[in-house]
Formats: structure tokens, C-alpha cells, sequence
């Protein structure tokens, strides 16, 4: 399913669109993050706010309560120690000084009393003098040697002493870090599960659209009975698929009429002509003197250009809409210029006119061997009846980009500048041409039928170009090769 | 020889059946399918002229019908469509050939003549082709004249073998195009006319009876007589 594409997979709408998809989604969870993250670290901090104000309250009764004697500072110093060992959100005691948590008495000048805590608490004593914490309320307390702050509630005794109680954030900070890591893995986990759904979803949606384009570029002029695919499904890619078949539908409908019609003019116009040409050949093989055969034989001829007109006509109708029907088949194009060129070649030289070839391999083209012979035809039909004497005409063929390029150049006059504009619609001729005119749009009719394209031009050392291209036969045809005669 | 001709455009069928009768046929003619059908039951024929627009049946349809009735002689199609698929259809359900409405009856003629010719069983291959003094040899590819050899193109010794296997007949355009060129097309210009110009010069020379003959309007002659 993912393997038909031939552009990288970087490339496709479903790629893009599941990007897009997973940004937002990646976004919102990581903003829903926040607000978590945020609402359960003032929950851990006010928790421990709690227990540092309570604990502080404790301690300070103690310290009141106990004389102070000589075992105040023991007594207080092991209830401190003792509170110590129920610090909230205590995850790891992998140390055995307890060094999350101290306590602090100063006297009310200042000085230390009592610390009970790891070292000897001179920094911690340093940072409170500093930082001259008097409120009730617990404050974060950076101290010199600590990588994380502590947090500290404090107390005035009634002697003037203050009672300082201090909790490292360290085991806070531990938590929220293992909270952050773990929701960064699911979160990774989440939206890589997420992208590779929407991916796979609408890639499968897209691959169906897809389908359902190939399907109809496939759908060419030449097969149009083809439908592109219908899903059971009932969503918007049926929909798609149902209106791209009813405008199908409509298209052949109409290409129906058109060729109803084109034929039935065809017929009503050549049964006719067929029973005068027959008729007028009976009288002619009747006639006996030259001079009563005159009008028939130029009758008879004037019915034959007259025919040719229609065919081209209706040929060129058909073309217009890009309805010309073509039976393919292999034609070498090598091959038939070298056989026209034979044709032409007297009726050229007759006329003072050279004709050379350039080619030098068989150039097999898919084509409709009778429409490309016209073409052909009618190119060197063109040349011979619009060259003044002693002109020359060089066709050369070649491949270029995957088409057969066949340029015509000719040394003549070349082409009117305001006939040069629209030289390929019906009726538009040189100031001297007598033909009727359709000789070009013709060939453009069967170039593009076949898919290919006509340019005509004039060459800057003077003289016409007319350049055809015609796709190439594809590589792995099947179709056995067509003689192009 | 028998000919039935199918065509229910009644202006076409008289006068095919007059010019097929000159040219030494007896023809039948039937203007719908039901009436071709009950004359290819009840006689035999050699050669069928089927117009593939009847009023009552598609032609190619009729071809059908009449080949599983056991019906085996050649048919001659006549289409006045344009389509080539048509064409292509016509001849690969039975139909042994075909032709485009117009069309000039000397071409009408050499067809039905090809048709009979290839159902019957042909002599041997002639190598050699002999009209009047005209004298040709296809395996040397030589063309000699009263006793003189003519210097001919390879191009010019095929439209001048043509010319002889159909000495005495009148041959157009473009049955020349297609036989010599093997094309159908309908050029604007005189191409064949200067190949047939280029080829009497050789052949007819000076004090010599002239023997390609043009007909004006319907197509050349070489004089068998």
C-alpha cells in the first residue's frame, strides 16, 4: 500500500498532514503538562510548607518548655533530630547524615545556639543572616555548598532566640524529576503511536484518491468505457469517485453523439457522392469524343477533392474535441518517411525542389498507421504546392525526450507573420494557397490525437520549420510490429 | 460468375448493377438484410458486395449470419463510415475486404477480381510477365522493350509489374498508392502522375506504339492489344 509511490514517502500529503496532525497533538498534551507539573509542585511545596510550619511550632514549644539547663541542647537537639526523620516526600536515604533537613537556634543577637544538621552549619547560619528571614511563612534559602535550596520556616521564641527549620528541596525536585521523565517517555510513546495512525489512516484515504486519479489519467480519450473504482464506503472519497463516473458518463454520452453525428454525416453525405462518381463514370466510359469527356473528368475530380474536404473536416471536428479514433498499432516512422519520400521525390524534383532525409534508426511510434500516413501526406503535399522553385526541403528525425521529433525545415519564403498566428485552425490558408485550407489544422488533428504536438515557425536564415513530435512506442508493447506500409 | 450485391441506397445499386453486368458478372441485388439472406440461401454465389448502413441490420451483422448459414464465397465491404475501427472490425469477422464510399468503380472492379482470384486456386507463381513487346522478369528484376533493356528504378519496376499483372484494366490512383506505396491516402498533389510520366518516358520510346495510356478522371491503362 505504501510501496506505489514513486516520489519518497517525505513527500506525500498523507506525510504532511500527519506531521501537522501530530504537532498539534504533541502541543496540547505538552501544554496539559504544564498546568500538571505546575499544580503538583505547589501541592509538594505546600505540603512541606505544612509540615515545616507544624514541626517548627513543635520545636519551638520544646525549646520554651525545657529549661536551659544542661541537657537543653540534647533535648532539643534529638526532638529536632526526630522530626527530622519524618520529612514528607522522602524518597531516598541512600546517605546516612541526614543532611536534607536542619535546625538552627540563634540567640537573639544572632549568634548560633544550637545546630543540629550535617556540618556545623556556619554556611547555613551565614545565608540566614543574609537573607534575614523573619516571616512565619517558610522561604526558599540558598545556601553555599547546597546545589538545591532549602526551604525554611522560622519561629521567635519569647526570649528573643529564633528557631530556624530548614528542608533541603532536594527530594521535591527528585520527584518532579521522575514525574517530568516518565510523562516525556509516554508522551513520546503517545504521539509516535499517534502519528503512525494518522499516517496510516490517511495514507489509506489518500492511496484511495490516488487510485482514483490514476484511474482516470488512464481514462485517456481513447478509453473512455473505463470507471475509476467505487469503496462500499459511503464518505467523500466514494462521493469523489461517483461524480468523477457520472461526469464520465456525461463525457461519453457526448463523444457517442459526436461520432453518431460525424458518422451519419459522413454517410449521408458520401452515399450520395458515391452514386454521382458512379454515375458520372458511366457517362464518361460512354463518351466517345475528348471534348464532351472535359466537364465529367473535371467533375469527377472536382467529387474527389470535395470528399477528401469532408473526410478532413470531420476528421479534424473530431479531433477538436479529442474524439478522433485511432485503431494503433507499432509504425516505424523511418521507415515510412523514406517510402513518402520515394512518393514524392519526382513530383519534387519536377518542380526544381531537393528533398534529403536525416535519420539513421528505425523510430517506432504507437500511431494509427492510415491517420500518420495523411499527416505525412499532407506535410509533403504542403511543401510541394507553397515552394517556389529551387527551394530545398531537409526532414529530420530524431528522439528527443521520449518523443520522435520529426522538423521539416524549408528554405522558402516561410509563412505570413499574421497567418502564423493561428496557421493550425480550420480555414486559415496563405494569401496564394488554393486548398481549402485545412491541410495544417489536419495535421495538428492527428498530432494531437496521438497525443503529440506541431509547431510551426520560421527559421531565422529565412525559410519555414515545422516541427511534429509524436510519443514513442512504449518499450514493453506487446503489440507485434506493424509493417508501415 | 455470381455476384450479390447487398445496398439499399437505390441510386448506387443501379448503377453497380449495370457497370458489374458489363464487367461480365450476373449480379443479384438485394436493398435489406432479409432479402440478402433469402437469396444467399437459395443459389450460390462467388462474390458478395455487403453495404455495411441496411436499413434492417448491420452489415458486418449480416456477414455473420450468412457465414454461420454456410455461405462461404468472398465479401466485398462498402462502408460509407469513417471510423477504422469499422474497418478493422469488418475484416476480421469475415469480410474478406473492403472500401470506402467514394469510390472509383475500376477500383471496385480490381477488388472484386483480387476477391475471386484468392479464393480460387492459383497457378503457380509466374516469374516472368510478358504484354505485347513489354517483357519482364521479377526474379532479375529486368524490363526489356522490343529488345532493349529498360533502365528502371527499383520503385519504377514495381509500379510497371503492377501495371502488367492488370495490362488491359483500368487501374486508379489510389490503387496504384495502395498496391506500389502501400498507402490510402488522397494527395493533393500529382505524385502519381510524374511516376507514370517518369516510367512511359522510359518505357514508351520515340517511334515505339505508345502503351501506358492515361484515362482522364478514372486512372492509367497498359494496352494489352
Amino acid at each position: 500500500m505504501f510501496s506505489k509511490t514513486a516520489k519518497p514517502v517525505m513527500h506525500s500529503a498523507a506525510w504532511r498532514i500527519s506531521l501537522w496532525a501530530t504537532l498539534a497533538f504533541a502541543c496540547g498534551t505538552m501544554l496539559v503538562f504544564v498546568f500538571l507539573h505546575r499544580f503538583v509542585a505547589d501541592d509538594i511545596q505546600r505540603r512541606s510548607d505544612a509540615w515545616l510550619s507544624g514541626e517548627v511550632e513543635v520545636l519551638g514549644d520544646v525549646a520554651e518548655r525545657t529549661p536551659k539547663d544542661a541537657l537543653y541542647d540534647r533535648v532539643v537537639g534529638e526532638v529536632a533530630e526526630l522530626a527530622g526523620k519524618e520529612v514528607p516526600n522522602k524518597l531516598l536515604s541512600e546517605s546516612s547524615s541526614n543532611d536534607s533537613v536542619f535546625f538552627l537556634q540563634t540567640g537573639s543577637d544572632g549568634s548560633r545556639q544550637l545546630w543540629v544538621g550535617a556540618g556545623d552549619g556556619e554556611p547555613t547560619l551565614k545565608a540566614i543572616q543574609t537573607a534575614k528571614i523573619v516571616s512565619d511563612h517558610p522561604t526558599d534559602l540558598h545556601v553555599q555548598g547546597f546545589g538545591v535550596p532549602f526551604r525554611v520556616a522560622s519561629i521567635r521564641l519569647d526570649d528573643g532566640s529564633y528557631i530556624y527549620l530548614g528542608l533541603s528541596e532536594r527530594d521535591e525536585l527528585r520527584v518532579l524529576r521522575s514525574l517530568r521523565l516518565r510523562f516525556f517517555l509516554l508522551w513520546l510513546l503517545i504521539v509516535l503511536f499517534g502519528f503512525g495512525i494518522v499516517f496510516y489512516t490517511t495514507q489509506r484515504m489518500l492511496s484511495h484518491v490516488r487510485r482514483i486519479g490514476e484511474a482516470a489519467s488512464r481514462i485517456g480519450h481513447s478509453d473512455l468505457t473505463a470507471r475509476v473504482p467505487i469503496t462500499q464506503k459511503h464518505d467523500e472519497i466514494s462521493d469523489l469517485a461517483l461524480t468523477l463516473n457520472h461526469m464520465l458518463d456525461r463525457i461519453e454520452s457526448s463523444m457517442h453523439q459526436l461520432h453518431t453525428i460525424t458518422d451519419s454525416l459522413a454517410h449521408d453525405l458520401r452515399s450520395p457522392l458515391t452514386a454521382i462518381r458512379g454515375k458520372l463514370e458511366m457517362s464518361l466510359s460512354a463518351v466517345m469524343q475528348v471534348e464532351q469527356a472535359e466537364p465529367i473528368v473535371s467533375s469527377i475530380e472536382e467529387l474527389d477533392r470535395l470528399t477528401d474536404f469532408l473526410n478532413k473536416s470531420l476528421d479534424v471536428a473530431e479531433a477538436k474535441a479529442d474524439a478522433l479514433r485511432l485503431s494503433r498499432g507499432a509504425l516505424d516512422l523511418d521507415e515510412l518517411l523514406r517510402i513518402m519520400i520515394d512518393l514524392y521525390e519526382p513530383s519534387m524534383s519536377e518542380k526544381g525542389l531537393q528533398i534529403s532525409l536525416q535519420s539513421s534508426c528505425p523510430l517506432t511510434i504507437d500511431a494509427d498507421a492510415a491517420l500518420i500516413h495523411r499527416m505525412i501526406a499532407n506535410l509533403f503535399d504542403n511543401e510541394l504546392k507553397h515552394l517556389p522553385p529551387a527551394c530545398s526541403v531537409t526532414i529530420r528525425l530524431s528522439v528527443e525526450d521520449d518523443a520522435a521529433s520529426l522538423i521539416l525545415d524549408d528554405d522558402g519564403p516561410g509563412f505570413d507573420i499574421e497567418v502564423l498566428q493561428h496557421l493550425f485552425e480550420r480555414r486559415v490558408k496563405g494569401k496564394d494557397s488554393n486548398g481549402h485550407g485545412l491541410g495544417l489544422a489536419f495535421i495538428d488533428a492527428v498530432a494531437r490525437a496521438h497525443g503529440g504536438t506541431v509547431i510551426a515557425s520560421n527559421r531565422e536564415s529565412g525559410g519555414a520549420r515545422i516541427t511534429v513530435a509524436l510519443p514513442l512506442a512504449s518499450k514493453q508493447g506487446s503489440q507485434s510490429p506493424v509493417p508501415a506500409i | 460468375m455470381r455476384l450479390l450485391l447487398v445496398e439499399d441506397e437505390l441510386d448506387i445499386q443501379r448503377f453497380l448493377k449495370t457497370s458489374l453486368a458489363e464487367a461480365g458478372y450476373q449480379v443479384e441485388a438485394a436493398a435489406d438484410g432479409k432479402t440478402a439472406e433469402r437469396l444467399a440461401i437459395d443459389s450460390q454465389f462467388d462474390v458478395l458486395i455487403v453495404d455495411l448502413g441496411l436499413p434492417d441490420q448491420d452489415g458486418i451483422s449480416l456477414i455473420l449470419k450468412l457465414r454461420q448459414l454456410g455461405v462461404r464465397a468472398p465479401v466485398l465491404i462498402l462502408s460509407a463510415r469513417r471510423s477504422v475501427d469499422d474497418r478493422v472490425r469488418g475484416l476480421e469477422q469475415g469480410g474478406d475486404d473492403y472500401l470506402t464510399k467514394p469510390f472509383a468503380l475500376a477500383e471496385l472492379l480490381a477488388r472484386l477480381r483480387n476477391l475471386t482470384k484468392r479464393n480460387s486456386p492459383s497457378s503457380a507463381e509466374a516469374t516472368r510477365l510478358r504484354v505485347l513487346d513489354l517483357e519482364m522478369d521479377l526474379l532479375r528484376r529486368e524490363a526489356i522493350r522490343s529488345g532493349q533493356l529498360l533502365q528502371l528504378t527499383p520503385q519504377e519496376f514495381v509500379l510497371l509489374e503492377y501495371l502488367c499483372r492488370n495490362a488491359g484494366r483500368v487501374v486508379t490512383r489510389s490503387m496504384i498508392l495502395d498496391q506500389v506505396w502501400g498507402m490510402r491516402i488522397q494527395p493533393d498533389t500529382n505524385v502519381v502522375d510524374v511516376h507514370i510520366y517518369r516510367l512511359r518516358g522510359k518505357v514508351d520510346g520515340p517511334g515505339q506504339q505508345p502503351m501506358i495510356r492515361t484515362l482522364r478522371g478514372v486512372g492509367y491503362v497498359l494496352k494489352d492489344r
